[in-house]
């Protein structure tokens, strides 16, 4: 076969380039050799790490010596590398050699990489394999058509007919590259016949390399349904009929995708005389006896269902099948399944269907066993809601929502919360409010503050719908509890909340309803310095959104009061402060306050840039420079 | 005595096959490594599974004429020499004061290893003569003011160092004392202590890093550290730099003069806190001694001096550490070194606490983490924590692993 020759071609080459290169290390007249034999002594060291550490350095050896002798001694010297060193470096090699065809002076010389790269496709390592095919199918986007026929596909001929495995799989890897490049009928068959031998393979690792290509030579068929013909659909219907057939769960399982991918092509072409077959293969898959395959076809359902978007009735007969993943005995199935109901239910497109075969679905599953289930279902069946009038919202899902925000396990509670914005919209969150209340003020108080975290995360949310008086009644008190959380994290963020907050409902409800409040506070607690700390980042972070009488009347005695604090910690971050104040002050050009800074903020400043604690000197520095930036 | 005494749950929790890399720490395996360091320092795995090798068929407690000799061995290799990367060739005779561009350049780093990205080898050896500048005019007991947190060990687990600021604040904010063992067993060892240190060189006065008994030439040479730098560097110069940094750590505070804080715990030859100042702290962590006790020792339930299982440092009762904290003046001996499963434990009648803050320590204890907050008032709080939520990985899964399809 061609690609044989040209193989053993350069393996000669190879062996003279090396000699010339050593013989020219061994005399070191030459200095322009120098590069080379620097490179290839560190690929001789003893030490793996140089080798590894040479190889990612062949770009510059190529751009040194030049093109003409990258090709002529390099290539050839590297080709023999790739048949004698560590996995290691091979990985490496595969990856650089991909980068290469500019150094070897461009796409007319591409296919000297071949031959290396066949070899490295060829080894025993996954690793080095995939970068090798990666690489050659990097390598065959520069190479000419005439390339292609001559260099390319033999190479692919004989990896894929290759006795040792692991080169059949990288084969696999490979038909991408050339299948919409190859213009020829018989050539494109030839190729195909030849897939669909390595898909009927003996051995199972190159039936789902070749099973796991298949859809995303397909989609290339798809790009230009022109191309193929009614002979190359009888290779790939004969190829799908192997994998879906397979004795193997682990290569049946790819039929999906592949089944999917077919769906596209002949939707694009508008061929629907496929499409019965095409949904009994669809309903074999969906229930097959391997957990796994229903699995594969649970997570890809609303993606397959759409394919029979334009048949109505056989979307239709997928409803059995969708309701038996809904109580399959497997949990991850069923949690695969239950994110794709609303997307299903939205493709059905019958309100009366949704309310009397999904709604029970969607009962059975919001009760599941499996909280993973459970929390799966949370993530987006609120979007039911869009399905159905306002008052079948009430009636159907409305419970099983209520009931849900109730769940043991958070997660299930925190997903619901987070997609209540669509039931507001839908049927209005006040029929919520009663379930809700206690929900967020279980979730408030949970254990893992990453739960207590979530909930602050959806408090201006749930405000912006609630309104002002609602929150004033029920929400407010906790806002400001997250504020003395032993968490540093959900102190940090419930500060953050109370901006958000202030921006929703206006500067004068945050100066009655927050700051009054916050300088009122519990002078005990404030013994601790991180409460101290927290109410001064409180009150710094609400400056810029309140007004400035705030900040003067209420906001700056406090800070200046914590410039004599006995922990440098507070006076530091109290010096912090004044630069944002300041800033606050003078916003677009007011002149009211720069006595005030002048007076008061700059000389407290000043004296903090002597203190005895060389941070809180540095920070104050810090402020003071900016301060004096901001005035006129 | 605390239900955690680390040999114990540690050996249940490990199976057979990660028992060379997860088994504790002992003197046994500290004494041998190093006389196989001189076969090849390429060759380090074989390197590690011969040492453990001799660990397994050593009993505790090898008698310490062989450890001279293989301290000899060790340092007629100009390699594992102390002093060879040459990071405190030329130390200051002030502490050192940062100037601007120094804070930007620290700044700087800080960012880039607060993503877990590691310095350039060059950044290193910068970072690290800076660090010996600030190291060498602390005092082996350093003074400690309220308020700070104390942190027990970390052991390279990055991740979770980045959850232990979220949990009790970032520093500078936060004030921290951490009590040894930042490297080795995690997988992000140089990216840990490159960050504590820098921390430390940027704010010198809000946190205390201490040596533990991991922050030792012998030891990383086994428990990851040197490979986990031969790995990410291609060479050991980084390691040889932090082991000789790691010489000038201080390896007791102060807090208040009310809590003393060590990595490991007493020592029979120490029974004031002055005589800890005495000691000249800037050498590899002996074989033996009281600097070896102050960062080996356990508290047992047994009273008196024994014979630790670790083959290095001593077990001390509850009447020692009551004698030692009444002569003292103190209210509490602070320690980690033990793995414990809530991540903090008392023991010796609150005496003596251990705190642990390395979550799920080696990735598969199941443990907690904690630190201690002890306010300006002295008050005490334990925080507890989980590991930290990687991005990317999903929190709740069962799917097959690849190779059972």
């Amino acid at each position: 076969m061609n690609s044989a020759m040209v193989g053993s071609g350069t393996g000669e080459n190879a062996a003279g380039g090396a000699d010339s290169a050593v013989n020219a290390t061994g005399t070191g007249e030459n200095n322009d050799l120098y590069p080379l034999a620097l490179l290839m002594d560190e690929l001789k060291h003893d030490d793996i790490a140089n080798r590894v550490e040479a190889m990612k350095k062949l770009d510059t050896i190529a751009l040194a010596l030049g093109t003409e002798r990258t090709r002529d001694e390099l290539i050839p010297f590297l080709t023999e590398v790739a048949q004698d060193d560590e996995d290691e470096v091979f990985a490496v090699l595969a990856e650089e050699l991909g980068k290469f065809v500019s150094f070897v002076g461009g796409d007319k010389y591409a296919t000297v990489l071949l031959p290396a790269l066949e070899i490295l496709a060829s080894t025993e390592e996954t690793l080095v394999r995939d970068k090798a095919v990666e690489s050659l199918n990097s390598v065959s986007l520069e190479l000419s058509q005439q390339q292609i026929f001559d260099d390319f596909t033999p190479l692919i001929e004989h990896l894929a007919t290759a006795d040792w495995f692991s080169s059949r799989v990288s084969a696999c890897g490979l038909f991408r590259s050339v299948i919409v490049r190859v213009k020829e009928d018989s050539l494109r068959k030839n190729l195909l016949a030849l897939y669909l031998q390595l898909v009927q393979d003996d051995t199972p690792m190159v039936k789902r390399a070749a099973a796991k290509n298949l859809p995303s030579i397909i989609d290339l068929l798809t790009q230009n349904p022109d191309l193929s013909t009614s002979d190359d659909w009888d290779y790939i219907s004969n190829m799908f009929q192997s994998i879906i057939s397979d004795n193997q769960d682990s290569v049946k399982f790819l039929a999906v995708d592949c089944l999917i991918a077919i769906l596209k092509f002949f939707n694009v072409k508008g061929e629907k005389a496929h499409l019965k077959d095409l949904l009994e293969s669809a309903i074999k898959l969906i229930t097959d006896e391997a957990w796994r395959v229903r699995y594969m076809a649970a997570e890809r359902f609303e993606s397959l269902a759409s394919q029979f978007v334009t048949e109505p009735e056989f979307i239709k007969e997928l409803v059995p099948p969708f309701l038996r993943l809904c109580e399959d005995n497997e949990g991850d199935v069923r949690k695969a399944i239950a994110e794709q109901i609303p997307g299903f239910a939205t493709l059905l497109n019958d309100s009366d269907l949704v309310i009397t075969k999904i709604i029970p679905a969607v009962q059975n599953l919001s009760m599941d066993e499996n909280e993973a289930v459970r929390a799966s279902l949370a993530l987006n069946i609120t979007n039911l809601v869009t399905l159905m009038s306002k008052e079948e919202g009430i009636t159907h899902l409305l419970p099983i929502l209520l009931n849900m925000l109730k769940d043991e396990f958070p997660e299930v509670r925190l997903n619901i919360i987070a997609n209540l914005k669509v039931i507001n919209d839908v049927i209005g969150v006040d029929l919520l409010a009663e379930s809700l209340l206690p929900a967020i003020t279980e979730l408030a108080n949970d254990v893992n503050w990453r739960v207590r975290m979530a909930i602050i995360d959806y408090t201006p949310v749930l405000a912006e719908h609630l309104g002002v008086d609602f929150f004033n009644q029920h929400l407010s008190d906790l806002c400001l509890s997250w504020l003395w959380d032993t968490v540093y994290s959900i102190r940090e963020d419930a500060v953050k909340n109370l901006t958000k907050l202030a921006q929703i409902f206006g500067p004068d409800w945050c100066r009655d309803e927050i700051i009054s409040r916050l300088l009122k506070f519990d002078s005990q607690l404030l013994e601790n310095f991180i409460y101290r700390f927290t109410l001064l980042s409180a009150l710094t972070a609400l400056v810029p959104v309140v007004s400035t009488d705030a900040v003067t009347e209420q906001v700056l005695p406090f800070v200046k009061h914590l410039t004599d604090d006995a922990v440098p910690n507070i006076r530091f971050s109290a010096a912090k402060s004044y630069a944002v104040i300041v800033e606050a002050l003078v916003k677009g050009g007011n002149t009211t306050y720069l006595p005030l800074i002048k007076e008061t903020i700059i000389p407290s400043l000043e004296k903090l840039t002597q203190d005895t604690d060389v941070d809180v000197k540095y920070f104050a520095g810090v402020s003071l420079k900016k301060c004096q930036s901001l005035l006129p | 005595m605390m239900d955690a005494d680390m040999d114990v749950p540690m050996q249940d929790a490990v199976s057979d096959q990660l028992n060379p890399s997860i088994m504790e720490d002992s003197g046994t395996a500290l004494q041998h490594t190093v006389s196989n360091t001189n076969d090849n320092n390429s060759n380090n795995n074989n390197n590690i599974s011969s040492s453990n090798n001799n660990h397994n068929s050593n009993t505790h407690g090898t008698n310490s004429n062989d450890n001279d000799e293989d301290d000899d061995d060790t340092y007629n290799d100009i390699e594992f020499k102390p002093g060879s990367s040459g990071i405190a060739d030329h130390k200051s005779s002030k502490p050192l004061v940062l100037n601007n561009s120094s804070i930007n350049q620290l700044d700087s780093w800080i960012e880039k290893l607060a993503k877990c990205e590691n310095l350039s080898e060059d950044d290193v050896g910068r970072l690290c003569k800076m660090a010996v500048d600030v190291l060498q005019f602390e005092e082996n007991v350093k003074p400690i003011n309220v308020p700070v947190t104390i942190c027990g060990d970390v052991h390279g687990q990055f991740h979770d160092l980045m959850e232990l600021f979220k949990i009790g604040g970032p520093c500078p904010d936060t004030n921290y004392l951490f009590m040894g063992d930042y490297v080795d067993r995690g997988y992000y060892s140089v990216e840990t202590v490159s960050y504590l240190v820098a921390m430390k060189v940027r704010y010198p006065h809000r946190i205390t890093i201490l040596r533990g008994n991991h922050e030792s030439r012998q030891i990383t040479q086994v428990y990851g550290f040197y490979d986990e730098c031969l790995r990410k560097y291609g060479s050991a110069n980084v390691w040889k730099m932090f082991t000789d940094l790691f010489d000038y750590f201080p390896i007791t505070a102060l807090v208040d003069n009310k809590v003393f804080c060590l990595h490991g715990g007493l020592s029979p030859m120490i029974e004031t806190v002055d005589q800890v100042r005495e000691l000249n702290r800037v050498q590899e962590v002996p074989h033996e001694g009281p600097m070896c006790d102050l960062l080996w020792s356990d508290p047992d339930d047994r009273g008196g001096w024994g014979i630790s299982p670790r083959g290095a440092g001593f077990t001390f009762g509850q009447d020692i550490s009551e004698q030692f904290n009444h002569t003292n003046d103190l209210s509490l001996v602070a320690r980690a070194h033990q793995l414990v499963m809530e991540g903090y434990a008392w023991s010796h009648q609150q005496n003596v606490v251990t705190i642990f803050s390395a979550p799920n320590y080696c990735y598969r204890c199941g443990n907690q983490a904690a630190i201690m907050e002890v306010d300006e008032n002295n008050n005490r709080q334990f925080l507890q924590y989980d590991p930290s939520v990687r991005p990317g990985e999903p929190t709740v899964s069962r799917k097959t692993p690849d190779y059972f399809l």
